[in-house]
């Protein structure tokens, strides 16, 4: 109920703050392109996985020394910890980093950020982030589109990383007002109170402008002009370093476990340097007065002596939980359990039926029963049809009327997770079978049973392969080409839908191999769309690319009913053992259905 | 001729490969009976119907019948001459 209401409350709740306020739609918007920035950025590192990033990686974050060192050295040239940690989420969700790599790079990331106080402090340094974001998208898209796998990649980061400054520029104008109006010569206090308070407005302001560095820009232009106590501005730069782990939060919505995981860390992190910087303030200002006086840093330069603290603090953080770093690492394993994917189990397989014939039979095949149904399943979500379809008798060209929508499904991952996994699991199961020395007629059954499994998988992966043209000529325009496609739907789904009549109505209750009739239908069909296909080039009515497109896609049609056939005459035959062995040394194979053809237009012919 | 007869029934009885062989026979054969009386059954269809596109379904699936029909008899022969090697 929570979760069905949750989205439209969500959208309601968008919908009315759009009407409201204008600033409002900027900052959302601003989020919205930071998140699509983070999916397009873990998009390019996936392309990088198994290439040269990975290596580069690994020899720069394999141990925790290392990863800080990156984590500094990164924060400090993109002057951003919010966009390194989102980076290293990234990293995490690809599978190049560990967490406790990760965990590294953000220790390394807190540290480095403190550079940007340095800068502005000591040169009034300030990246236009806005001005880096609109050349690397440009370059990022026209990379996007290169056939090389590199260069593809390398857009995705670079259109991921301009994204990302885009949505932070965009958050930042949309809070620009609120950053005009928020005096903090108002709020200065004195004491623990006042510490407490302000470090509160850094939390707030930081989660406000979904930037640590913009928020100590605000601090140490308040404190050049006096607005706020150097004390206070102290209570606010501990404030932002907490503020800023909520942009990693963010960033790490749309990621995986370990993605969060390392939000969660960097938030532990974060939380506990400012803990410890509050408690003990009073000790710090001693310290920095007393380095600030050691590296020549005037007594009333209180913007260095700003960013000073700003580094002292967090390197504390960093030297009180190194050593607890792989308690943390376990402790945020133990608060975000990885999701399993749920990958389908055997049902029927069992050790108690290894050893005897016929229950190893029936295992395996009510196991292979069930992979079937689970491919038609994917089959037709590969082709986005109605998984209803297949059971109704509501005529195919209405159904394909009906289904001209691309059916969002993950193929390939249901693919691995359902059905893999499923027929290795029966494959094993048949190895295993009677010690692995099966004989006689549970040899042959089982080795039958296998085999249909083969061809179910092969006919998913079949649709795997007619699945990318397939949507395209969905989404497309061109009447001739969805039509062709529609074709290739057709057939797969009739084939279906008559292998469940067989499955249903029993194989010898009025046809002894009805499945052989659908043989010779799918050859006659696929020599009619390829026919079909030669007018069309004639006739200029299809380019030739699409129709080189088009034949492959034929032939993989070809092949997805044949294999879903071949599975079906061994899994639906209801017959007994013998005469099922007579049945199949008679069933008619391609090349006897193709003679058949041959032999049937040398008589028309004559 | 009688006595050779009986002998053959015998060996068929106690040698279990023969068995084997007799009934993959039996079972090829009833199969093939099964397949003519559809053949059949589907020419008496094919005369009776008058909308072309059942007469070509019919057709098609006589003409599947006719070669698993070939198929199953060439099968059927092989059998036999196997059964009369293994005599």
């Amino acid at each position: 109920m929570l979760r069905k209401t949750f989205l439209p409350a969500i959208f309601l709740l968008l919908a009315y703050g759009f009407t409201v306020s204008a600033d409002f739609k900027i900052i959302t918007a601003g989020v919205a392109i930071f998140l699509f920035g983070m999916l397009s950025l873990e998009e390019g590192f996936k392309t990088f996985t198994a290439g040269t990033l990975e290596k580069i990686l690994k020899a720069s974050t394999n141990n925790v020394a290392k990863s800080m060192t990156f984590g500094i050295v990164a924060t400090s040239i993109m002057q951003s910890s919010s966009l390194v940690s989102v980076i290293t989420i990234s990293f995490l969700s690809s599978g190049l980093l560990e967490l406790a790599s990760g965990i590294g790079i953000i220790f390394g990331a807190n540290l480095g950020t403190t550079t940007g106080a340095w800068l502005v402090a000591g040169f009034g340094f300030k990246v236009d982030l806005s001005a880096y974001a609109m050349p690397m998208l440009v370059f990022g898209i026209i990379l996007v589109f290169q056939q090389a796998k590199s260069l593809k990649g390398a857009g995705y980061v670079l259109a991921g990383v301009g994204f990302l400054f885009l949505g932070i520029h965009y958050m930042k104008e949309g809070f620009d007002s609120f950053g005009q109006t928020i005096n903090l010569a108002n709020y200065t206090m004195t004491g623990y109170p006042g510490i407490l308070v302000f470090t509160g407005i850094g939390v707030a302001a930081t989660v406000v402008m979904q930037s640590s560095h913009a928020t100590l820009i605000l601090i140490l232009a308040a404190l050049a002009t006096q607005q706020i106590s150097y004390e206070n501005a102290l209570a606010l730069a501990i404030g932002s370093n907490i503020g800023t782990t909520v942009t990693a939060i963010i960033g790490s919505l749309g990621s995986n476990t370990d993605g969060r995981r390392l939000a969660l860390a960097h938030l532990v992190f974060n939380v506990v340097t400012g803990l410890i910087a509050i408690a003990g303030i009073y000790q710090l200002m001693v310290a920095v007065e007393w380095m600030s006086a050691h590296i020549g840093i005037a007594a009333d330069n209180y913007t260095l002596q700003l960013a000073v603290f700003h580094s002292l603090f967090n390197l504390i953080g960093i030297i009180v939980m190194l050593p607890l770093l792989r308690p943390l690492v376990r402790f945020v394993e133990k608060m975000i359990v990885a999701e399993q994917a749920a990958i389908e189990k055997p049902k029927y397989l069992s050790d108690a039926s290894l050893e005897i014939r016929d229950a190893a039979i029936e295992a395996v095949e009510k196991e292979s029963i069930r992979l079937y149904d689970l491919a038609t399943n994917i089959i037709t979500d590969g082709l986005s049809i109605q998984r209803d379809a297949l059971e109704s008798e509501e005529k195919l060209k209405y159904v394909l009327k009906a289904s001209t929508d691309v059916i969002d499904e993950d193929i390939d991952d249901l693919y691995e997770r359902k059905l893999k996994a499923l027929y290795g699991a029966i494959v094993e199961y048949v190895i295993r079978s009677r010690g692995g020395y099966a004989k006689g007629r549970m040899k042959e059954e089982l080795t039958g049973l296998r085999q249909a499994g083969q061809h179910v998988i092969e006919a998913v992966k079949g649709v795997k392969h007619l699945r990318k043209n397939l949507i395209k000529s969905l989404q497309s325009d061109d009447s001739v080409v969805r039509k062709e496609y529609d074709r290739l739907r057709k057939l797969v789904l009739k084939i279906m839908r008559d292998i469940e009549v067989v499955r249903t109505t029993g194989i010898d209750s009025e046809s002894v191999l009805p499945l052989d009739r659908l043989k010779l239908e799918i050859e006659e069909k696929t020599r009619q769309f390829s026919e079909g296909l030669d007018t069309l080039i004639r006739k200029e009515r299809i380019d030739v690319h699409t129709a080189t497109s088009l034949m492959n896609d034929i032939s993989y049609c070809r092949d997805i009913c044949w294999d879903l056939v071949e599975a079906g005459s061994v899994l639906f035959s209801e017959s007994l053992p013998d005469e099922r062995d007579a049945m199949r040394s008679i069933a008619l194979g391609e090349d006897e259905i193709v003679e058949m053809m041959s032999t049937a237009d040398e008589k028309a012919a004559r | 001729m009688k006595i050779q007869k009986s002998l053959d029934k015998l060996k068929d009885i106690l040698s279990a490969d023969r068995q084997a062989q007799l009934k993959k026979y039996k079972s090829l054969k009833k199969v093939l009976k099964l397949l003519r009386i559809e053949k059949k059954g589907l020419e008496k269809k094919l005369s009776d119907a008058t909308d072309e596109e059942t007469r070509q379904e019919i057709s098609s699936s006589l003409k599947v019948i006719s070669m698993q029909r070939k198929k199953g008899l060439r099968v059927l022969r092989e059998l036999k001459e196997e059964q009369k090697r293994n005599k």
